[in-house]
């Protein structure tokens, strides 16, 4: 039997409830810092070859298009960190019953905006 | 062969038990970071050749290599449903891995040589 529905999977339409949101982007933080591991191995290597190369670093990372992916990461270490440690809990048993969960979600964003805030103000400031 | 490295309890406990490590060594590292009074060059070498450090950072970089392939692992099985393909980018991401690790251990291994 051939099954002629039209399936309907536009990713931009589907609205996921917040549970799925904080799922979902703890999968796409964790990809972005898989991608960002060979990069911070090059930099830190340069960075404890010499003084020099330490610079080099400080410089490369100071580039206004760098600072964008400074974000990026920080916001990806920030979510998949809070996500993460909210997935333990539930396999704790902790936080799994329905209006529990979107309490908890909402706590990892509430934790990662803070965590994203108090790392750009004593990193940068 | 084998593919009980593919699937079941096995990853799934090595995912936690490496996410509880780093979320410790995340809280370390910022300690560190933030009560340092310079970030500067030889401080940093301090830090990192310190043995403690270069023990937990090693313990560290071992958590989330395994971290990193179970996530990568699990991502790719539930989007790419072609053997072929599978094991190709499977074989992709762990040569990343690999590498990347045999080169953060000869990074943190200099200072034992030098």
């Amino acid at each position: 039997m051939t099954d002629n529905r039209p399936v309907y999977l536009n990713l931009i339409k589907i609205r996921l409830p917040l549970t799925g949101m904080v799922s979902f982007a703890h999968r796409i933080s964790g990809v972005l810092l898989f991608l960002f591991i060979p990069f911070s191995v090059y930099l830190l290597d340069l960075s404890v070859q010499s003084a020099e190369s330490f610079a080099a670093v400080k410089q490369l990372l100071d580039q206004p298009v760098m600072l964008v992916v400074q974000l990026l990461i920080i916001w990806s270490i920030a979510h998949h960190f809070f996500a993460g440690i909210r997935f333990l809990l539930i396999d704790a048993e902790i936080g799994v019953e329905k209006s529990q969960a979107r309490i908890g979600s909402w706590l990892v964003l509430l934790a990662e905006l803070i965590a994203i805030l108090l790392i750009v103000v004593g990193v940068y400031s | 062969m084998s593919l009980y490295v593919l699937e079941g309890l096995r990853p799934w406990v090595i995912q936690r038990v490496s996410a509880v490590y780093l979320v410790l060594f995340f809280i370390y590292a910022a300690y560190c970071y933030f009560s340092a009074d310079v970030i500067a060059y030889d401080a940093w070498r301090d830090w990192l050749y310190n043995p403690f450090n270069t023990t937990v950072t090693g313990i560290f970089v071992i958590a989330i290599l395994f971290h990193a392939w179970i996530g990568m692992r699990d991502v790719v099985l539930d989007y790419v449903h072609n053997i072929m393909m599978r094991i190709f980018i499977l074989a992709v991401l762990i040569g990343i891995l690999i590498g990347s690790g045999l080169w953060v251990f000869r990074i943190l291994l200099l200072s034992v040589v030098a």
